[in-house]
């Protein structure tokens, strides 16, 4: 089990308080009906799926029940950091801690 | 004319242990508030502080009370309030009056949630099996209040100062609780008050 550190609750919790939600830091598009029909099948349906460093969304489902988000190495699962919605990520694939 | 029927109405309570384990007390037909507003608008505070006689806790994980109320922080914009049993109306009109014209919710939970405690000296076991939090008392100290899952089920659980716990779950988990509860305590014994 995963231990996760919930940036509201401001501490360590079981992995099954928390569900997993997707990619983070994709904005909605301001002009939506100004996109292609591709350009808005990007925004809809494609998500990275990298080898390693990954910002995504989880809620603290069975806690405070608030969305955050988390930079995860998906190979090892390793979670670098937990930050609040709103917040940029501290380490990222250009600058990952050394 | 309307009757109340507690969640635990029907079950059937184990036969009487000569020396239980644990003891399970249903604190039914409390007053539960949901209050949700913004902690940094001081006139949210000061309203809800006139209400309730104590001022809402802004410390992840903790809570406050006082003769009328408990006040569980749920999240940075979010709190239980536990009053007596049919004070929740007049608590949420208060709160409405209090709060005129301001961004806020007062929701009342009362019909759907119940508050059981839990003792005895065998609990400490009985929290390890139930729940994924950590119960030692470095980690939950008295009087911090905490959501997770009790049995895979939601619960706001409340370390009180006689070291039993309150927990706070769904009425209509009442009824899976308490089979839980009879099962985990098996071999140490289950009293129901
Ligand atoms: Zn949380």
């Amino acid at each position: 089990m995963l231990h996760i550190y919930c940036p509201y609750c401001e501490e360590l919790r079981e992995e099954e308080e928390f569900s997993y939600s997707g990619e983070a830091h994709i904005a909605r598009p301001t002009d939506p009906e100004a996109l292609t029909d591709a350009e808005w099948g990007d925004y809809v349906f494609f998500r990275k799926n990298p080898r390693g460093l990954h910002h995504e969304m989880w809620n603290h489902a069975a806690g405070c029940r608030r969305y955050f988000n988390a930079t995860r190495d998906t190979q090892s699962y390793e979670i670098h950091e937990t930050y609040k919605m709103g917040e940029k990520p501290s380490v990222t694939s250009q600058g990952a801690a050394q | 004319m309307t009757s109340l029927h507690s969640p635990l109405a029907h079950v059937e309570l184990p036969e009487a242990h000569a020396h239980a384990g644990v003891t399970l007390r249903e604190d039914k037909f409390r007053g539960h508030l949901n209050l949700r507003g913004n902690p940094q608008d001081e006139a949210f505070t000061s309203a809800a502080e006139k209400v309730l006689g104590v001022a809402l806790p802004t410390a992840p994980n903790s809570a406050v009370e006082n003769d009328a109320v408990r006040v569980y922080w749920l999240c940075p914009n979010e709190w239980l309030l536990l009053v007596a049993e049919g004070a929740e109306g007049q608590t949420e009109a208060d709160l409405r009056a209090a709060m005129e014209g301001q961004h806020i919710a007062v929701t009342d939970l009362s019909s759907g949630q119940t508050l059981i405690n839990l003792s005895g000296e065998n609990l400490p076991e009985v929290m390890m099996k139930s729940t994924v939090y950590d119960c030692h008392e470095s980690n939950f100290p008295v009087g911090k209040a905490v959501q997770t899952t009790f049995a895979k089920a939601g619960a706001t659980i409340y370390k009180c100062a006689d070291g039993s716990y309150d927990l706070v779950i769904r009425r209509s988990f009442a009824d899976y609780i308490f089979l839980w509860l009879k099962d985990a305590c098996a071999e140490y014994g289950l009293a129901v008050q």
